[in-house]
C-alpha cells in the first residue's frame, strides 16, 4: 500500500486543485479521475469475462435447482431435489470423496517429491539448470498426446509394460479391468505432469530464504539437518500455504487424465466429480445434476481453501502474509 | 550471490553430491521416457507397430519418416497441415489477448484508487476456484443462442456462432485474472514516484502503461505469453466442445477425436499417427519451453510469496 500514502504525501498534486474552480462536469472528472480510468479500461474486459465465464457459471449453478435431461426437454424448477440425491446416491457422494482422497494423494507425492528434487536442485551441481528443464518438461505436454502414450504403454495385448512383465516371466495385467491399477496410474501421470512444476516452485522459495540465517545458524553449531529444521522449512512457510492451496485446487478438480485414461471404468469406480460432472453435462444431458455438483464441488475447494488458509496463517503469525486484494510479497 | 558460490565448487565431485546428480538424472530420465517413446514409435509403419512386440525402448525395423511428413503435408482423409494453422493462429490471438487484458487490469489494481476495488478484485481471484466445467454447457447454450446470428432470429432458430470463427475470436480470450494478479503484483513493487515523475513531463495514462512499465513488466509478461501459448495449444476443450466442421478443428481436438475413435470396440487404433499428431503437438511446446524457460523460472518464482 506504498503507492497509497506516496499519493497522499506527494507534492506533485497541485494541479488538481489548480483546475478545481472549473465547471461541475470538470470537477466530477478530476476528483473521479482513477474511477473513470478505471471503468473506461475494466468495464469492456470485465464485460467480456460476464458473457464467457461469469454468466455461464451463474447459469450453471441456477440449473442446479432444475430437473433438465436433455437439451429439447424444458427445464422443471425442482428446489433441492438435485442436492438432495447428491448425498443420496453413491454415484455422487463416492465421487466427490474420490476426488478429495485422489486430489489430496496426488498432491501430497508431488509436494514432496518436488520438495525433495527442489533440494537436490539447490546443490551446487554442475549442469542443475538441464534437471530443472528435464524434470519440468512433461508439464508443457499436453494432457490428450501424453494420457494416449500412457495408454499405449498400458496396451493390454502389446504394452510396453505387459511385454516387459512377459520377458521377466511374469503374468502380464490387464490394467483395465483393476480399480487399483486405474487410480494409480492416474495417479502416477499426474504427478508426472507437476513434479517438475512443484519444484521450481520450491526451488524458488528455498532461494529467496535469507542467506544470513543460514550463516547464523552455522554460528550457533546448526549441522545440515538443523538447519533445514529451523531456517529452510520455517522461511517456506509462505511459500508452502501458496503451493498447497494451488496445487490441491488443481488437483481436487482433475479429470482430463479420468477422461483419456480409464474413462471412469471399470464400472465407473474411477470417475471422479468433475469427471463426472462433464459426463452428466455431456454425455446424459443431464444440466441439473451438473449444475449442482459443480456447485458442491466450488463450495468444497472453497472451504478447504479458507481452512488451510487460517490454519496455516494461524500457527506461525510471524510469516504471515496479508491477502488483502491478493497476496503481497 | 549464492550463484556466485555454487559456481567455485561446480566442479568438485564429492559423494553427496555425486548421489544427487545420480536421483536427478535416473528420475530425470524416466520422466522423459514417456517423451523418448513417443518420438522412437513415430518411425514405425502401422503394420509393423501393431503386429511386433513392442519392447521398452521401441526401435522399427523399417524405419520410416512417413509420420512425421504427414506432419506438414496432411493426408487425404485429414487435414493436418489446418490443424497446425488453426492452432496457431489461436496461440497468438489468445496470447495477445491475455497479455492485453493482464496489464491494464493489473495496472488499474495497482495504481488507480476508486470504490470497491479490492472486493472486485477479489470476487474475480475467487472465481477462478469454481470448476470450469460447469460454465461448459451454459457455454454451448449461450453460443446457440447468440443473438442474430447462424441463421437465429433473436435467440433461436439457428446454430448461433457455433461451428464459426466467432468461437475462436469471442470464446478464445477473455480477461486473465490469473495475469492481471501477477501484473498487479509486479507493479506495487515499482515505485509510485516513476508514474509521477512521468505525469510531470506529460505523460497520460496510456503513455505510463506502455512506455513507462511495460517495460519493467517484462518477465512477467513473459510468463503470461507463456502459459498462455501453451495453454491455448494444449487446449482441447474450446475446438471439441464448440466446433464440429474440419476446417476449424485443432489439433488437440483432432487427437481426441482419433483417440475416441480408437475406444470404439474392434476398431485398431493407428497409434503410430496418433503418436506423430502428439509430436507434432509436443515439439513446439517444447521449443517455446526452450526458449523461454529463463521466465518460466523467474515467473513461478513471483507467482509464489517469497517470505
Amino acid at each position: 500500500m506504498n503507492d497509497r500514502k506516496a499519493v497522499e504525501t506527494a507534492p506533485l498534486h497541485l494541479p488538481v486543485k489548480s483546475v478545481s474552480t472549473k465547471s461541475s462536469l470538470k470537477k466530477f472528472a478530476v476528483r473521479h479521475k482513477d474511477a473513470l480510468i478505471a471503468t473506461a479500461i475494466l468495464s469492456p474486459m470485465i464485460l467480456w469475462w460476464l458473457v464467457l465465464s461469469g454468466f455461464p457459471t451463474l447459469f450453471g449453478f441456477f440449473l442446479g435447482f432444475f430437473e433438465w435431461v436433455g437439451i429439447a426437454d424444458s427445464p422443471k424448477f425442482i428446489w433441492f431435489d438435485n442436492y438432495i440425491r447428491f448425498f443420496h446416491d453413491p454415484l455422487y457422494y463416492e465421487a466427490l470423496w474420490r476426488s478429495v482422497w485422489m486430489g489430496g494423494l496426488v498432491t501430497s507425492i508431488t509436494l514432496i517429491a518436488g520438495f525433495g528434487a527442489a533440494l537436490l536442485m539447490n546443490m551446487p551441481l554442475f549442469g542443475k539448470g538441464i534437471y530443472r528443464s528435464i524434470w519440468y518438461i512433461p508439464a508443457v505436454t499436453s494432457t490428450v498426446a501424453t494420457t494416449q502414450i500412457f495408454n499405449l504403454l498400458l496396451d493390454t495385448n502389446n504394452g510396453v509394460i505387459n511385454n516387459f512383465l512377459k520377458s521377466i516371466g511374469k503374468e502380464p495385467i490387464v490394467w483395465q479391468y483393476s480399480v487399483f491399477w486405474g487410480v494409480f496410474w492416474i495417479v502416477v501421470y499426474s504427478v508426472w505432469k507437476g513434479v517438475g512444476g512443484a519444484a521450481l516452485i520450491w526451488l524458488a522459495g528455498l532461494q529467496s530464504v535469507d542467506v544470513s540465517l543460514y550463516e547464523a545458524a552455522e554460528i550457533d553449531g546448526a549441522g545440515r539437518w538443523g538447519k533445514l529444521w529451523n531456517v529452510t522449512l520455517p522461511g517456506l512457510k509462505p511459500i508452502a500455504t501458496y503451493i498447497v492451496i494451488t496445487s490441491l485446487i488443481g488437483a481436487i478438480q482433475i479429470y482430463e487424465q479420468v477422461l483419456f485414461m480409464t474413462n471412469g471404468g471399470p464400472y465407473g469406480k474411477t470417475e471422479v466429480l468433475v469427471f463426472r460432472i462433464y459426463r452428466d453435462a455431456f454425455w446424459d444431458f443431464n444440466m441439473g445434476m451438473a449444475g449442482a455438483s459443480s456447485l458442491i464441488m466450488a463450495v468444497v475447494v472453497f472451504i478447504g481453501t479458507v481452512f488451510y488458509y487460517r490454519w496455516s496463517t494461524n500457527s506461525d503469525r510471524s510469516t504471515t502474509i496479508k491477502i488483502k486484494g491478493g497476496p503481497k510479497a | 550471490m549464492k550463484e556466485a558460490l555454487s559456481k567455485k565448487v561446480a566442479f568438485q565431485l564429492k559423494p553427496g553430491n555425486l548421489l544427487a546428480h545420480l536421483v536427478l538424472l535416473g528420475v530425470g530420465l524416466v520422466l522423459l521416457y514417456p517423451l523418448v517413446f513417443m518420438i522412437l514409435a513415430g518411425f514405425f509403419t502401422k503394420t509393423e507397430f501393431t503386429s511386433s512386440i513392442i519392447g521398452l525402448i521401441p526401435i522399427a525395423k523399417a524405419p520410416t519418416l512417413y509420420n512425421f511428413t504427414v506432419l506438414f503435408h496432411g493426408t487425404a482423409d485429414s487435414s493436418l497441415q489446418r490443424y497446425f494453422v488453426n492452432s496457431g493462429y489461436r496461440t497468438i490471438y489468445n496470447t495477445f489477448w491475455a497479455l492485453l487484458t493482464s496489464l491494464l487490469a493489473g495496472y488499474v489494481f495497482a495504481r488507480l484508487r476508486f470504490k470497491w476495488k479490492d472486493q472486485l478484485f477479489l470476487i474475480l481471484l475467487g472465481t477462478q476456484m469454481i470448476p470450469g466445467t460447469i460454465a461448459l454447457i451454459p457455454t454451448y447454450l449461450e453460443f446457440a443462442r447468440w443473438p442474430f446470428a447462424g441463421g437465429n432470429d433473436i435467440f433461436t432458430g439457428g446454430k448461433g456462432i457455433l461451428d464459426t470463427w466467432w468461437v475462436y475470436f469471442i470464446g478464445g480470450p477473455s480477461l486473465n485474472i490469473m495475469g492481471a494478479f501477477l501484473v498487479k503484483q509486479s507493479i506495487e513493487k515499482i515505485p509510485y514516484e516513476l508514474d509521477e515523475a512521468a505525469k510531470v513531463d506529460g505523460a497520460g495514462t496510456i503513455r505510463i502503461i506502455f512506455q513507462i512499465l511495460l517495460p519493467l513488466q517484462l518477465p512477467i509478461m513473459a510468463f503470461i505469453a507463456i502459459t498462455t501459448a501453451l495453454a491455448t495449444w494444449n487446449d482441447f476443450a474450446t475446438p471439441f466442445f464448440y466446433t464440429s466442421s474440419d476446417k476449424l478443428q485443432t489439433l488437440p481436438a483432432a487427437i481426441t477425436r482419433l483417440s475416441s475413435a480408437a475406444a470404439s470396440p474392434g476398431a485398431i487404433p493407428n497409434w503410430p499417427l496418433i503418436i506423430t499428431l502428439g509430436l507434432g503437438m509436443t515439439i513446439p511446446a517444447l521449443l517455446i519451453f526452450f526458449f523461454f524457460q529463463k521466465y518460466i523460472v523467474q515467473g513461478l518464482a513471483n507467482t509464489g510469496i517469497k517470505g
